[in-house]
């Protein structure tokens, strides 16, 4: 059953009581909340995930998101995120309850799922092979997954590249672009049909909002891709579209010092990381328009097919 | 298992410490010169100088005195190379 099946009322009232279980790639959760911006923003962003029942199916993460039970929540609204009972972040401001829920999310797989080498990156596919983006806040990296996830590339994540250590395959996840600032705006301008949900101001990361994640992308979550690209891109004003070699010696101490686990994988983490950087083509990517920007993955991933046939 | 895994993508390499933990970018002559100092223990750094100088196929210079002086205090800094 997916999500979309469920009322309005019947979502809520899951939430609220025994929770909501939803498979997103390869965990399963269970979610419950008596906040309306939860329930708002499952219904918005997350239609076409599975759904069953709480009472009956197992969940790798059980997070609640809910006001704190103090009197402060009375004259300064709250919310916190609790993960199995304990609380790992100080509350943020009830407008915030629905990117708390996805930060969460993104915790409790970076800290947890030790299977995976994990880095901080987008990834998106085409044609077989996937192109992992790592890159610092500001790069346009997020801008540029929503652009192609948009432009007929499937989604794997916006945040969180899952290297399976067994098969060297990325493992999908694909939940809600997480957009801020202008970047809103320019996808709103790049497609118009595209869902943006409601934003939250004042956040840590400025202004921020998600979009629906494409339907192909969430019907295609236990699908791996075969890594074929690590691509760093940079947004700069007025700049030519450039895609140009990046050192694969460097590539790997940047995906290394971006990953969430792999100090703690320590050997294994090294072999797994060289083996996907012996596999892939490393590149710098700047780009000023997103259109542009799509046309030249395109190309990337036309010339790959061109190879392959 | 070695002390160092080191992965090469050329010209340059990265190590990786598995008594530390740690993980090393070396850029190419860094990278020659830890191959040298792997397979020959116990070189003086004269010898590691006319070593690498043979593999690089250049005569021995002050220029290059200077790069094998600085790779090798580079090599010590990340504990890849133990302090003479």
């Amino acid at each position: 059953m997916k999500l979309l099946q469920l009322s309005p009322s019947d979502l809520r009232q899951q939430l609220a009581g025994e929770g909501v279980w939803l498979r997103t790639g390869p965990f399963s959760l269970r979610v419950r909340s008596r906040l309306p911006h939860v329930a708002e923003g499952l219904t918005d962003l997350y239609g076409q995930f599975e759904v069953r029942n709480s009472r009956q199916a197992f969940a790798d993460f059980h997070v609640e998101l809910n006001p704190p039970s103090t009197l402060r929540r009375w004259f300064r609204p709250q919310v916190d995120f609790s993960f199995d009972g304990t609380l790992p972040f100080k509350p943020l401001p009830l407008d915030q309850a629905y990117p708390m829920l996805e930060w969460g999310l993104n915790w409790c797989v970076s800290m947890h799922a030790h299977h995976y080498l994990i880095i901080h990156a987008a990834v998106v596919e085409k044609n077989g092979l996937a192109a992992i983006l790592p890159a610092p806040p500001g790069s346009g990296k997020s801008t540029l997954t929503a652009g192609l996830v948009l432009s007929g590339w499937r989604l794997l994540s916006d945040e969180l590249t899952l290297i399976d250590r067994k098969t060297g395959l990325l493992h999908a996840l694909p939940r809600p672009v997480s957009l801020k600032n202008q970047s809103i705006d320019v996808i709103r301008a790049f497609d118009p049909e595209a869902f943006i949900n409601r934003a939250s101001h004042d956040t840590a990361k400025g202004t921020v909002a998600h979009m629906r994640p494409p339907r192909d992308s969430v019907l295609r979550q236990h699908e791996p891709a075969r890594p074929g690209w690590v691509i760093f891109p940079k947004w700069e004003a007025d700049a030519d579209t450039q895609l140009t070699p990046h050192s694969k010696a460097l590539t790997f101490m940047f995906l290394a010092q971006n990953a969430f686990n792999y100090s703690h994988l320590g050997a294994d983490g090294f072999r797994v990381g060289t083996a996907l950087i012996e596999k892939t083509e490393c590149y710098d990517f700047k780009y000023s328009k997103l259109h542009e920007a799509v046309a030249a993955f395109d190309r990337l991933a036309a010339s790959n097919q061109t190879a392959l046939s | 298992m070695a002390r160092f895994q080191i992965k090469p993508f050329e010209p340059e390499a990265v190590v990786f410490d598995t008594a530390s933990g740690d993980t090393h970018f070396l850029a190419p002559l860094t990278l020659e010169l830890f191959q040298i100092v792997q397979s020959n223990p116990g070189l003086t750094a004269d010898e590691m100088e006319a070593a690498l100088a043979s593999r690089l196929s250049l005569g021995i210079s002050p220029h290059l005195s200077q790069l094998t002086e600085d790779a090798l205090a580079s090599l010590r800094r990340i504990g890849l190379l133990e302090a003479a």
